[in-house]
């Protein structure tokens, strides 16, 4: 089938097939934020589901605590994320049939998720995935991957409709990037601290507010799951809903 | 050469089909409506605008004086019902003047729609016009191709659909003009609740026989920004000063000049 | 333990030989090759033939209400008049469907079979289907269509309550999306219905002040809405009403031929063409 591209002038008039075929994905908005401190590591999440220009959900939750202390999301095409969600979920289990319920490490949960994502590389989960939890060392942990698995641990990382404004304010606020001490002309860095637990909500509740007011895919809520070493907490906060 | 040029037309869909991303315009998203009542009509907006995803304006105007008492709300292209409501103002004025008659809105109407059927909908202007004339109190709407429609009660833009469930099952004929004023905000509301398009603030106009248009810029705030958590000053210093120069780029002169020289303009 | 389903409870290889594959083929003539299968391009749906529009529903108090009308479309001609898109599945759980008409009566026949092994076969625990299994089986269905590139072309709400007693309300459509809320509607309904149904209940914990009375009448509003402004719509609908009586026990109220009463078409009498024409 083809059809015109609109134009004044009979000469240009040139046909482009259009492609008539199902397609799989959608866009399903939110946006997420993780951040490893020094003996925790939060996951957030605003909870509100998109499609079009319409609201599907004001509260529908996109943070999962998969058990061993580990939290994840997987933002994006919303039933891809729950898909990938439950199949990590349903292999954990597995596992702890298998090892007489030993815990399974962050790191090599996220391995795995690694393959779970790789697995579908020419079909892929359309998500942005995070996780987060504790290390063997207690440290704070969260790992973050691209629709096909290539991944990465790290100090912080947003990701979802609102991944590009929230980036750089986490860079310059959780790793002090572009601020130097005053009266060093520019040539000593901020040192990097740990943040404290108070400090990241903050942050988390300010970064969500203003995506809020600028993104047309994030509101309504917001949803943070806090891992510690004594397990998960949740907490909520409304958000604007226009 | 007047009207709008096509230059760059040819140039700019051959760039599009090599893989350039077409520059995107700001659209007003939008829920833009009207509703009549006995003695008068009302027009409301929204204040969002968008780019894409992004809220490119948290407060803008989308209510647009035509003529001191016909006002007009736009959705669509912002430039568009921006530049278009500009044009027929000003001819809406000369026409006034010359014919030393007030405008009527279906005068208005006329001229919006031939010059929007002229431009093929090329201009993406959709709005609502409504305002009190010599022969009474009118809404009407037109669309960036050309066509016009008529009704007691009219919504537009993205958030249309929301506004027009709310004006279906709450409209009636004898509204009071306190009535049409919250008929057309709650309208208005259900678009910024529900249509991502729209949000923040409502504007309202409110026409009446024989009075002078009352336009209410913000008449509801209920988008109010919270209060952040954290404070985001920095010590002076925290920026680095990579290159420093200063420049005198015109020469200050003080004089001192006493009142009674001063030349006062005594007319005005 | 090896974790495969397939591998579970398979009688031993030594004692009843290897297992016949042939049999998960049990429908397809043994000299078909995948040459003769390929002959004959495999059809996927890609686009709706017959449509259903909107459903539209909403938890209360005392349970969940949904309706959908009974137009079946074809393209922009009205073809059908008398389709019933509202499905019982077990004794407390509804099921609205919209989009196309023949998927639709696709999942009626699932979900007859999935309500036949459950209840009748399958019923030595003395539990029975919730809204919830009813829910999550429906999007296995719709989200592994997809996967497959041939969906089931529809939008689906499923209703009922939880074991609990609350109210259930949940979606799923054809790419396998799903959500809850108190509040739902498909389609066009989703656009003129939501924003009426979420005047009334705004945040999704609201449910609980809003009785039966109020949300028919909203819901009677949305249909009228519907029908004054969806083309592809009909006066006639089905409604469904979930709730527990006094003892708390399950009541399903199953209407059928509600007429879309107190319409307006007034405002036509007086209007006069569409801009300067004169009365």
């Amino acid at each position: 089938m083809q059809t015109t591209v609109a134009s004044e002038y009979s000469n240009e008039i040139h046909s482009v097939p259009i492609e008539h075929r199902f397609n799989p994905y959608s866009d399903n908005g939110g946006t997420v934020l993780g951040i490893a401190g020094e003996d925790f590591a939060v996951l957030a999440g605003d909870t509100r589901q998109v499609e079009g220009y319409s609201i599907q959900s004001r509260y529908e939750p996109k943070i999962f605590d998969v058990g061993d202390n580990i939290v994840m999301t997987a933002n994006g095409f919303a039933a891809d994320g729950v898909a990938l969600i439950d199949k990590f979920r349903q292999q954990l289990k597995w596992y702890k049939f298998d090892n007489f319920g030993g815990k399974l490490e962050i790191k090599s949960a996220a391995r795995y998720i690694q393959h779970l994502l790789y697995g579908k590389r020419f079909f892929p989960y359309y998500v942005s995935t995070l996780i987060a939890g504790l290390d063997e060392e207690g440290k704070g942990a969260v790992y973050s991957y691209d629709p096909v698995g290539s991944y990465e641990r790290e100090q912080c990382r947003a990701g979802g409709a609102a991944a590009s404004l929230i980036m750089p304010f986490l860079d310059n606020q959780v790793n002090f990037k572009n601020q130097f001490i005053p009266g060093t002309d520019g040539k000593e860095k901020k040192p990097l601290k740990y943040l404290t637990l108070e400090e990241v909500i903050e942050l988390v509740r300010d970064a969500f507010s203003s995506a809020t007011e600028r993104h047309i895919y994030v509101g309504d809520g917001l949803e943070i799951k806090i891992v510690t070493k004594d397990g998960v907490r949740t907490e909520y906060y409304p958000l604007k809903r226009d | 050469m007047a009207g709008l040029n096509f230059e760059n037309y040819q140039r700019n869909s051959y760039l599009s089909t090599k893989g350039f991303a077409t520059p995107r315009a700001t659209s007003t998203g939008t829920t833009i409506v009207g509703c009549k009542f006995p003695g008068g009509v009302v027009i409301a907006a929204d204040t969002r605008a968008t780019s894409g995803p992004i809220v490119a304006d948290k407060n803008c105007e989308k209510l647009h004086r035509l003529a001191p008492k016909i006002w007009c709300a736009g959705a669509g292209t912002a430039a568009d019902t921006e530049m278009v409501t500009q044009l027929i103002a000003s001819n809406l004025e000369l026409h006034a003047l010359s014919q030393n008659r007030e405008p009527r809105v279906i005068t208005a109407l006329t001229m919006l729609k031939q010059h929007l059927f002229k431009y093929q909908g090329h201009l993406g202007a959709y709005l609502i016009c409504a305002g009190v004339d010599p022969t009474g109190a009118h809404l009407l709407s037109v669309q960036a191709h050309g066509s016009t429609d008529i009704g007691k009660y009219q919504s537009l833009g993205s958030g249309s659909l929301a506004a027009m469930a709310v004006l279906e099952t709450n409209f009636r004929e004898d509204l009071t003009k306190e009535e049409a004023i919250k008929l057309c905000a709650d309208a208005i509301e259900a678009g910024i609740w529900n249509d991502l398009g729209s949000g923040s603030n409502v504007d309202v106009c409110v026409m009446e026989v024989g009075k002078d248009a009352e336009l209410y810029r913000n008449y509801l705030t209920p988008n109010v920004r919270s209060q952040k958590a954290r404070s985001y000053k920095f010590a002076p210093g925290t920026t680095a000063i990579l290159r420093e120069s200063v420049r005198d780029i015109l020469d200050v002169e003080e004089t001192v000049v006493s009142f009674d020289q001063m030349e006062v303009d005594t007319e005005a | 333990m090896n974790h495969d389903p397939f591998q579970w409870g398979r009688p031993s290889n030594e004692t009843y030989g290897a297992y016949n594959h042939q049999i998960a083929n049990a429908g397809v003539p043994d000299n078909t090759t995948h040459a003769s299968l390929d002959a004959f391009p495999k059809m996927h749906t890609q686009q709706p033939i017959i449509t259903g529009t909107s459903v539209i529903a909403s938890k209360f108090n005392n349970g969940i209400i949904m309706a959908a009308d009974n137009v079946g479309s074809y393209g922009s001609l009205l073809r059908f008049s008398n389709i019933e898109r509202l499905i019982k599945v077990g004794s407390e759980t509804v099921v609205g469907l919209s989009g196309d008409v023949s998927d639709m009566q696709q999942i009626e026949r699932i979900l007859d079979e999935l309500e036949t092994s459950e209840e009748v076969y399958d019923n030595d625990g003395g539990d029975y289907l919730r809204a919830a299994n009813v829910h999550e089986y429906l999007s296995r269905v719709m989200y592994n269509r997809r996967s497959k590139m041939n969906p089931l072309w529809n939008s689906i709400i499923v209703g009922g309550f939880y074991r609990d007693r609350t109210p259930f309300l949940k979606y799923v459509d054809l790419v396998g999306v799903t959500y809850s809320s108190s509040t739902i509607a498909t389609g066009f309904g989703s656009h003129l219905a939501i924003p009426l149904l979420r005047n009334l209940i705004p945040e999704d914990k609201d449910y609980v002040k809003v009785d039966e009375q109020q949300i028919t009448k909203v819901v009677e509003d949305s249909m009228r809405v519907l029908f004054y402004r969806d083309a592809r719509s009909g006066d006639k609908y089905s409604q469904v009403i979930i709730k527990l009586d006094e003892e708390g026990k399950v009541v399903f109220e199953f209407t059928k031929e509600v007429k879309v009463e107190n319409q307006s078409w007034r405002f036509a009498k007086d209007i006069r063409g569409y801009g300067s024409s004169q009365q």
